[in-house]
């Protein structure tokens, strides 16, 4: 009896029906696990915004839900990059602010009363969710098996990878554009797969989507393109290729230039040029189509030839005048450095300082992969067996993004994709034959060989099975070892890795118990409340949107980095004496200096450790008087103690971040715990500025930058005054007196 | 609201007080009480004026210049003392904070008796110097007084300063002479751009130490018009300093003396006139400018008043009305002879420097205006008055406004810029082309046996 309702359950239409339903519970436990196991740190600590951009966002969304769409739209920021002020609404992306907004408006509409600041922490972990649907239509076009998609989608779901950008209060534009990316993919390859003009247009619509999401769009408007060009090599030029992409590239880049920060981009940079050329290659390649089909052949062999070489001459001595007069940009200084992992170093420190912008380590790739790293191969492999129009595109992808993760730390994120589908299809093969119970009947076999012996070899599909029920167990049970062992990493690592807010640290006390280090937030606080509305405050960028976000003080510098001369100010006033970086922080404005101070607590993420960089930063435009040799001793070491080089010493940074430090200390027992080394017996003498706030575990020091002096002293003789010491009368002085003429 | 409210504070204080326009608690430093008979006509002067003198001696217990952290006087006249110093309650520190409070000092000095070192460091600090032995006396053969200093000739007979240069407002000048003995004479460092002179030595005076038997050569302070008599200092804060040499001057023998100098008749000397305008101009009588209000706003019709927000290339209009105080009211200012009231547009440096206009005239004040283009250039701009000249209080007005680009609906529409027809014209072409090949293409389909034979 029950055999006979399971066969009812399991058989004939209403077991499709069944397995349906199946996998739809199942795509929305994926999507559930995906969110689940992105709440993490708002479980340990609280639903709050984490590290750096996702202040800014955040910041922005609220504008954006405060004054309407239209002057978020043309915002002029006068609160950052004081006083340039930015012009933030031309020169951000924004998808996530609106698509933020646009949830928020929904949800209000329909009188659920939420805050803004939950809808922009949940963000990330909802879109995850809708980005392993996503991943689950992509991969299902490229294989017949039910199962890869399932398993693409668990991946996508949960691999570190994804999750490193996309855990809760990990507000950025990644957060919408992975999905975007995976869903324009899979629309795509349906456009390609049918030769239709809604599945193209509907490719270009998520595609200017993703324009105004995330500046990583040039990686679709440059592998759409060559999946195109590669086809077009491989003689697999079809109509369905040419509506497709033509479809996608005008309606795309009519689209994308809607952005203002994009603007003429796709028509002006080299960037985009490739999905131009490929443009009207395709026009020329459907020309010679047509007219092959009223010429003879060798009479159009010669036209062809004749074609190729006058439009190949004529493109290139066009772009290369083009981009000597400057009508195209040049690559850009970040396009560079993809090539040459040295070349951000050298010309361009601004970029290389950024920690996700340095080369992968390899460990990295299983840590944030795990097995599907070593499936992969395999999986592109398969892709080779069939190689039907939508396998070379993940060819394609593979070999890009393979080489981009390896180069740029944060390109691993786009890499997580094709991972994900090349290893579902590599399991998913595993799983379709291993997993069968009954063995595979000779006939079938027969009629398969029958079948594939006009194709060539190399792709004949060669009939395989498994006969023993021993080795089908011993491989399905080592397979679902790995897959437990994949959950539990994954787990592990977003858990441990991954769901630290760095706007709170915590550390264990010996106990065991939780310490939260909330420095941070308890020094942006008193800005908030101890400080004028407009004082403004100069720090390292690293801190600008923070301070915007949850200080609500206008900066200097932030991490937008588009201004590398006013960076190279405030590096040069970090790193010069207190004399030369007093009229610069006069000149600015500066109410407050900001500095982050690792020493006491061992934090080393500090300034100190950074400061190399300012200097690096600031000698790229003073390179006569900031000068990075100067900040290392005779021996060519960097040093804060008694060896310290007088430029260290006298640096306005140094003398900040040690400021009355030894005063903690029994006399000539400091000692500075991130660096490892004991400090001089004196602390640094600082006459421009004043001790303003120090935080509980002195993570963050802050100090006022002090007034002219009343009586038009030098600060260095004011505070002498004060302390009591008698100034000397300025000895004779030789040569003849300055008389002085009214 | 707050230039409002700065007005109503502005007419309180006139109608409590007839004088200085920072208070009127006068606090005199005498360390004889026997000599306070030799200044009567000097005190009754400053009573009559409105001050409320109260006379201590340095080593008085009680004498603080603050009570509960706040100034217990507001202005502090200070006689020279015979002792090595002014006191524990008169440190050159307390001095200076006072100042740093906006009090005011008038430090009389004499060149009868070596000066107190306490009073040399504290002068250090200003940037005024004294003679290495602080015992110098200015001297001067051709124009000293034959009644009284016959010998020694240490009584100077001087005219009043006329105005320090065409561009600064004369404020101790007048006629008649002035009587000057035993004058402590001071120099001016060359750093300090806050010191002035208000009365400077004649071109023949040097300064001498009448206790050494030989004066060194090499040894000489200064010469000439290098040697000041009286000399001011003007803090950051506009509070001031003056130090005048000659005490005795102050004496009411020498209010109403009889002098002649070598070359003259014998006249009476102009002292006191002089004091009320140097006590006026210490104790900010005189010289005090006040900014009653700032606007600026669009020029067009209608404009909000005072916005935080301005378009680059905004036609602006700046306004600012300020007051001069002349002993007992406020009058409106008039720059002086060849000096300009300027208005500075920036951001890091000037992107504007305009000229102040005088406009209009309130019963108190001058509205100085001006008229510019925001230039195009955006970012967090201020409008900067910096106004500091020599005995005029500084006026340092600072206002920020941000400077924003153009919006995405302020540009000029395509069709409204004629270089843009050439596209538009083109725009139209083609959809025009297009449809009209939609409709040939549907209306021409070929005879249909035709086509089959083609095919």
């Amino acid at each position: 009896m029950a055999q006979s309702s399971l066969d009812v359950l399991l058989k004939g239409s209403s077991g499709r029906n069944t397995r349906g339903l199946l996998r739809v519970i199942i795509l929305c436990t994926i999507a559930a696990a995906a969110v689940a196991s992105r709440l993490f740190s708002v479980i340990r600590f609280e639903s709050i915004i984490h590290e750096f951009d996702p202040w800014f966002n955040f910041r922005a969304t609220k504008y954006l839900i405060e004054n309407g769409f239209y002057s978020f739209w043309d915002w002029f920021d006068d609160r950052t990059w004081h006083p340039l002020g930015r012009v933030t609404g031309g020169t951000l992306y924004p998808g996530l602010m609106v698509t933020s907004g646009v949830i928020y408006h929904i949800l209000r509409f329909l009188t659920i009363p939420v805050d803004i600041r939950n809808v922009c922490v949940l963000l990330a972990p909802g879109f995850s969710g809708l980005t392993a649907l996503a991943m689950y239509f992509l991969t299902c076009e490229m294989s017949t098996s039910p199962s890869a998609g399932l398993l693409a989608a668990a991946f996508m779901g949960i691999t570190p990878g994804y999750i490193s950008r996309s855990v809760a209060g990990s507000y950025d534009n990644e957060a919408i554009a992975i999905f975007l990316l995976v869903f324009t993919f899979f629309l795509w390859i349906k456009a390609v797969k049918n030769g239709s003009i809604m599945w193209g247009a509907l490719t270009a619509l998520f595609y200017g989507y993703m324009v105004s999401a995330w500046g990583g769009y040039v990686f679709i408007t440059n592998l759409i393109p060559l999946h195109v060009f590669v086809l077009i090599c491989m003689g697999r030029y079809s109509t369905r290729v040419y509506i497709s992409y033509t479809t996608w590239y005008a309606l795309g880049t009519l689209g994308s230039m809607q952005i203002p920060f994009v603007g003429f981009l796709p028509i002006r940079n080299s960037d985009h040029m490739s999905a131009l050329g490929i443009f009207g290659l395709l026009q020329l390649v459907a020309f010679a189509e047509f007219v092959r089909a009223y010429l003879p052949g060798k009479q159009f062999q010669k036209l062809l030839t004749a074609m190729v070489l006058l439009t190949v001459g004529l493109a290139f001595s066009g772009l290369v005048l083009l981009s000597l007069t400057g009508v195209i940009a040049p690559w850009s200084g970040r396009f560079y450095s993809l090539w040459d992992t040295g070349y951000a170093k050298v010309h361009i420190p601004i970029i290389a300082s950024v920690s996700e912008h340095q080369p992968t380590a390899w460990p990295a790739f299983f840590f944030d992969l795990n097995f599907l790293i070593w499936l992969f191969p395999a999986g592109v492999f398969m892709c080779f067996q069939k190689l039907k129009d939508e396998h070379v595109f993940v060819v394609i992808y593979s070999v890009l993004a393979s080489y981009f993760a390896g180069v740029m730390v944060r390109l691993m994120l786009t890499l997580t994709p094709i991972v994900c589908v090349a290893a579902a299809l590599a399991l998913s093969a595993i799983l379709d034959n291993f997993l069968v119970a009954s063995s595979p009947t000779p006939e079938s076999k027969a009629k398969a060989n029958v079948e594939d012996s006009k194709s060539l070899r190399s792709t004949r599909n060669p009939v395989v099975g498994i006969y023993s029920y021993f080795s089908k167990s011993v491989v399905a049970c080592s397979v679902t070892l790995y897959l437990l062992l994949f959950v539990a990493h994954c787990t592990w690592v977003t858990s441990n890795a991954y769901s630290s807010p760095s706007v709170v640290l915590a550390s264990k006390l010996p106990d065991g118990s939780q310490f939260i280090i909330d420095d941070y937030r308890e020094a942006y606080y008193w800005l908030r409340q101890n400080t004028p509305d407009n004082a403004k405050i100069m720090s390292w960028w690293d801190y600008g949107y923070q301070i915007g976000g949850m200080a609500d003080r206008p900066t200097l510098v932030d991490n937008n980095t588009w201004n590398n001369t006013h960076i190279a100010t405030v590096g040069k006033a970090m790193s010069s004496r207190e004399e030369v970086s007093y009229p610069i922080l006069r000149q600015h404005d500066v109410d407050y200096v900001l500095v982050v101070f690792g020493g006491l607590l061992g934090y080393s993420g500090d300034d100190l450790n950074k400061f190399l960089w300012m200097v690096r930063i600031a000698e790229g435009i003073w390179p006569d008087e900031v000068k990075e040799r100067d900040f290392f001793t005779a021996r060519g070491e960097y040093r804060v103690d008694e060896e310290a080089t007088p430029a260290m010493k006298n640096s306005l940074m140094y003398k900040m971040s040690y400021h009355n430090y030894q005063s903690l200390f029994p006399s000539g027992q400091a000692v500075d715990r991130v660096r490892g080394t004991k400090l001089p017996t004196e602390s640094p003498q600082l006459n421009t500025l004043e001790e303003a706030f120090t935080s509980e575990n002195w993570i963050v020091r802050l100090y006022k930058v002090k007034d002219l002096d009343n009586l038009g002293r030098d600060h260095s003789n004011a505070v002498a005054f004060d302390k009591g010491l008698k100034r000397k009368r300025t000895a004779k002085k030789k040569g003849p007196r300055v008389l002085r003429t009214e | 609201m707050r230039w409002c409210l700065a007005l109503l504070i502005c007419c309180f204080l006139a109608a409590v007080n007839a004088l200085s326009s920072s208070g009127s608690r006068l606090l005199a430093v005498l360390e004889d009480t026997e000599q306070k008979s030799l200044y009567s006509t000097l005190w009754a002067d400053l009573e009559a004026r409105g001050y409320d003198v109260s006379i201590e001696s340095p080593k008085s217990e009680q004498l603080s210049l603050f009570k509960h952290g706040e100034r217990a006087y507001d202005h502090l006249l200070i006689l020279p003392p015979k002792s090595k110093g002014l006191g524990p309650s008169l440190t050159p520190k307390h001095i200076l904070d006072f100042m740093n409070k906006d009090g005011n000092i008038l430090l009389a000095l004499s060149g009868k008796s070596s000066t107190s070192s306490a009073v040399s460091s504290l002068l250090l600090e200003l940037d005024i110097h004294l003679a290495d032995d602080r015992s110098a006396v200015v001297v001067d053969h051709f124009n000293y007084d034959t009644l009284s200093s016959a010998e020694k000739h240490d009584v100077l007979v001087l005219p009043r300063p006329g105005p320090l240069r065409p561009d600064v407002k004369a404020f101790f000048d007048g006629e008649g002479v002035l009587a000057l003995p035993r004058v402590a004479p001071q120099t001016l460092g060359s750093h300090s751009t806050l010191v002035v002179p208000v009365l400077k030595a004649p071109a023949t005076a040097y300064s001498y130490n009448p206790k050494e038997e030989m004066p060194a050569a090499e040894d000489i302070l200064a010469t000439g018009s290098q040697l000041n008599i009286v000399s001011a200092m003007q803090a950051r804060n506009s509070a001031r300093f003056t130090v005048l040499g000659s005490v005795e001057s102050l004496e009411d023998k020498w209010f109403s003396a009889s002098v002649k100098t070598p070359r003259g008749e014998k006249t009476s000397t102009v002292n006191r006139e002089f004091a009320k305008q140097l006590t006026g101009w210490a104790f900010k009588e005189t010289g005090v400018l006040k900014v009653d209000k700032v606007e600026h706003h669009l020029a067009t019709e209608g404009a909000e008043l005072n916005p935080s927000i301005y378009r680059i290339k905004n036609e602006t209009v700046y306004n600012i009305e300020v007051s001069e105080y002349v002993f007992d009211k406020w009058v409106p200012f008039e720059v002086p002879g060849e000096d300009e009231l300027q208005l500075e547009f920036t951001m890091l440096s000037p992107f504007h420097r305009l000229t102040l206009q005088p406009t209009s005239r309130t019963e108190t004040g001058t509205v100085f205006s001006t008229k510019f283009v925001t230039p195009d250039q955006h970012g967090i701009f201020s409008f900067r008055v910096n106004y500091k000249r020599p005995f005029f209080t500084n006026i340092e007005e600072k206002h920020e406004v941000t400077v924003r680009h153009f919006a995405h609906d302020e540009y000029p529409r395509s069709w409204a810029i004629s270089g843009g027809w050439v596209w538009i014209a083109g725009l139209w072409s083609v959809i025009g082309g297009f449809l009209a090949f939609v409709v040939v293409w549907l209306y021409s389909a070929p005879v249909a046996d035709k086509l089959k034979k083609t095919q």
